[in-house]
């Protein structure tokens, strides 16, 4: 049977406190645009960490790739002349490859890979009829690509190398599997899965086995993110009625809410330093980066 | 294009900027229907005006307002549920804000339809007949704007959206006036997030400068050359548009009716920067100002992610991404602030208000982890203007398949919308619509 949860935040405040889970008093978190538009998807864009690459809902018909730069808050377009929808990007550790998932066609989006060294492009294209990957991510030493592919009714978690070849099932389980991310040193793995019921987070080896659960909580806990030295995981829940940012150690333990507002708190990534972390707040209504420390 | 007004900007986040309500070029169909159409005398209706919110390419009912949280994991999909304000009443946890106001409308949960295919279905789901045999009925709006007819120099009939509802094939031909005619039709009005109005049928004054726009001797000139252009046949159509269009260009009333600016900054971060949020702000606007049909479309396009299109509710791929991370978030706000605005202006017990999509999705999910078409069951949620709020109303079986209680469909749908919009039963029978359909009881 599913579990329900509250819509009511109080009583669910009252009852995660009781249950060991601390609420952050950190500052407020600080604002970095202002244009309030639906935004989604940052990865921090180049070694300095001074850029993020970002999805703009820049109009009704088309999502695109977008730099802003922390330094002065300007924005401009990755693909200036594409009209496809782009979004999901990732970048690899080193900054040599970027992948992101492409709008081809009607109900059909392929994974593309660039090697911005070699000037390359490879994909790994869509399947057949309507189908679409998602959420690809980069091993550290650029080994493979983990990404989110539907199959047979469930959602699986498969790898390829970085010419989109040699595609191999990582997770293969019931339900829905999103969101994965490599831990700093590459030994492992985080993930969502609603392989037991709602969405909850799992960590695996990276050959994805051993899987161990490291949420347990009515709702959805999506979009894992380890900390730069690994010690910590970043994700967003709305396990008390609405998405706010939590962060615990990697092993689970230590839950800490990190933001608590009455509107949405999502899609944090770290700061380099790990002491921050970078998300995507609504507030009024609009769609903002904000900045905010890690308790 | 001619852009007609400058109001000062405001955008949902208090930032100065300018924005016009631009008048584009074609005929403004919406704006010729006449004179009213009321036939014989009948009581006040409780529904003064009707917003009907389509949520075009179908949401999926089992992960939003019919959830089965006890189905097999085939079938329930990833997300929780929450109590709402009813005992019992469970929704998709993807829907909080509305939930927590379950009180303030009904949901129908044993809605049917007989097409499984976008446009078709949206042709019943708007007019309640199928497109064949012709002739094309009339959408409910147009039929309560043909018996309502104008006030001073607003539509009776609009349709807030980037276009006509369609899908990648074609539009739905009963979208407009049907056997009516053009003059019936909606007028057509869009939105952007930051909630610059645009209206794209009246173009015809390409070139003016908003300052021109006290300047009606130039005006004329343009509809005149305009008129010039246009054969015999054409002409008599005209001069009616002639009038109604100059008439709401130039009238300050019905312009302020589309200047969302006027709005404060708070009430426009209620409804969302978002196309649909600020959409229906727009509506309630349109309402205020004597409107009595107000059809807003969650997108022009059906497809969820196809290249131009504006990511309907057909969520054959990426249906739990889309809902959790976009359309259930939009749709909740926008809504809920809509339902809080009209009751905190005393608005809501004259405004019926309406949502609901063309059919529900497969409560199966797909090889793609998603999910299908679904004409067998499907909701809708009714406030306002006269229905009884707070009621569950049918039920579906246990994987939301099929309703155990009678198919409520959408010709019903459109009779009670008529009925409560003051077509009655002898109003429907001289404008010859609906015929067959039945009123919604439990409703009311």
């Amino acid at each position: 049977m599913k579990r329900e949860i509250s819509p009511w935040p109080q009583l669910i405040l009252a009852s995660i406190v009781g249950l060991g889970v601390f609420s952050a008093h950190a500052a407020e978190p600080i604002r970095l645009t202002s244009d309030g538009h639906v935004k989604r998807d940052p990865v921090f864009f180049n070694a300095q960490r001074t850029e993020l690459l970002y999805v703009l809902l820049e109009k009704p018909a088309q999502l695109r790739l977008m730099k802003l730069s922390l330094v002065n808050q300007s924005t401009t377009p990755l693909h200036p002349t594409e009209t496809r929808s782009e979004f999901e990007p990732a970048l690899s550790v080193n900054g040599r490859y970027l992948a992101y998932v492409q709008n081809r066609g009607n109900l059909s989006l392929a994974l593309v890979i660039e090697d911005t060294v070699e000037n390359r492009t490879s994909e790994v294209p869509p399947g057949g009829g309507f189908s679409g990957l998602r959420s690809p991510t980069f091993a550290p030493d650029n080994s493979c690509i983990l990404f989110s592919y539907p199959e047979e009714g469930r959602q699986q978690i498969y790898s390829v190398d970085v010419q989109g070849k040699n595609r191999q099932t990582v997770i293969d389980s019931e339900g829905v599997n999103n969101w994965p991310q490599f831990s700093p040193d590459g030994r492992q793995f985080v993930f969502s899965s609603s392989r037991d019921n709602d969405y909850e987070i799992y960590v695996v080896q990276s050959n994805g086995s051993n899987p161990r659960r490291l949420t347990n909580s009515p709702g959805q806990d999506i979009r894992p993110r380890f900390s730069p030295d690994g010690s910590k995981i970043a994700f967003t829940s709305n396990r008390d009625g609405n998405y706010e940012v939590y962060v615990m150690q990697s092993d689970g333990s230590n839950l800490v809410r990190v933001t608590n507002h009455p509107e949405r708190d999502d899609y944090a990534i770290w700061d380099p330093t790990g002491t921050s972390l970078l998300m995507i707040s609504e507030r009024n209504g609009s769609f903002d980066f904000y900045r905010t420390e890690v308790p | 294009m001619f852009d007609i007004g400058s109001f000062r900007a405001a955008t949902c986040k208090g930032i100065g900027r300018r924005s016009f309500l631009k008048w584009g070029a074609s005929v403004p169909a919406g704006l010729m229907l006449g004179q009213p159409q009321i036939l014989h005398a009948a009581p006040a209706p409780k529904a003064k005006s009707v917003i009907f919110v389509w949520l075009w390419g179908a949401p999926s009912h089992i992960d939003t307002f019919d959830p089965k949280p006890n189905a097999p994991s085939q079938y329930r999909g990833p997300f929780a549920t929450i109590p709402t304000k009813q005992p019992g009443v469970h929704y998709s946890e993807l829907l909080p804000k509305l939930a927590a106001r379950s009180d303030r409308f009904s949901l129908i949960r044993s809605h049917v339809t007989s097409q499984p295919g976008h446009p078709d279905a949206g042709t019943v789901g708007l007019t309640g007949f199928e497109e064949r045999p012709e002739p094309v009925q009339p959408n409910f709006g147009a039929i309560v704007g043909k018996h309502r007819g104008h006030k001073g120099s607003l539509p009776p009939f609009a349709m807030v959206g980037r276009g006509i509802p369609r899908d990648v094939v074609r539009k739905i031909e009963g979208f407009g006036g049907g056997k009516f005619g053009k003059a019936a039709d909606p007028f057509m009005v869009s939105c952007s997030d930051e909630g610059r109005v645009e209206i794209p049928s009246l173009q015809l004054l390409e070139g003016l400068t908003p300052n021109r726009i006290s300047d009606r001797n130039e005006i004329r000139a343009r509809l005149d050359d305009t008129l010039r252009q246009l054969d015999r046949a054409s002409m008599s159509e005209w001069d009616r548009t002639y009038q109604r269009a100059y008439g709401l260009i130039s009238s300050p009333q019905s312009r302020a009716a589309f200047d969302l600016t006027q709005e404060s900054p708070s009430t426009r971060n209620n409804y969302g920067q978002t196309t649909f949020g600020q959409s229906c702000l727009l509506a309630r606007r349109l309402v205020e100002a004597g409107v009595p049909y107000i059809q807003v479309n969650w997108s022009e396009y059906v497809e969820c992610m196809t290249p131009n299109c504006d990511f309907g509710w057909d969520t054959h791929i990426y249906n739990f991404e889309l809902l959790q991370d976009t359309h259930c978030p939009i749709f909740d706000r926008a809504f809920a602030a809509l339902l809080d605005d009209l009751q905190a202006r005393g608005l809501l017990d004259s405004t019926l208000v309406v949502a609901m999509g063309e059919f529900g999705r497969s409560p199966r999910i797909t090889n793609r982890a998603a999910r299908d078409h679904w004409s067998r069951c499907y909701f809708s949620l009714w406030s306002g203007g006269g229905v009884q709020p707070g009621r569950v109303i049918g039920a579906s079986d246990k994987y939301a398949e099929d309703p155990l209680t009678t198919a409520i469909t959408p010709r019903m749908v459109g009779t009670t919308i008529c009925e409560l919009a003051g077509v009655d039963t002898q109003a429907r029978a001289e404008l010859k619509v609906l015929e067959g359909g039945t009123v919604i009881h439990e409703l009311l």
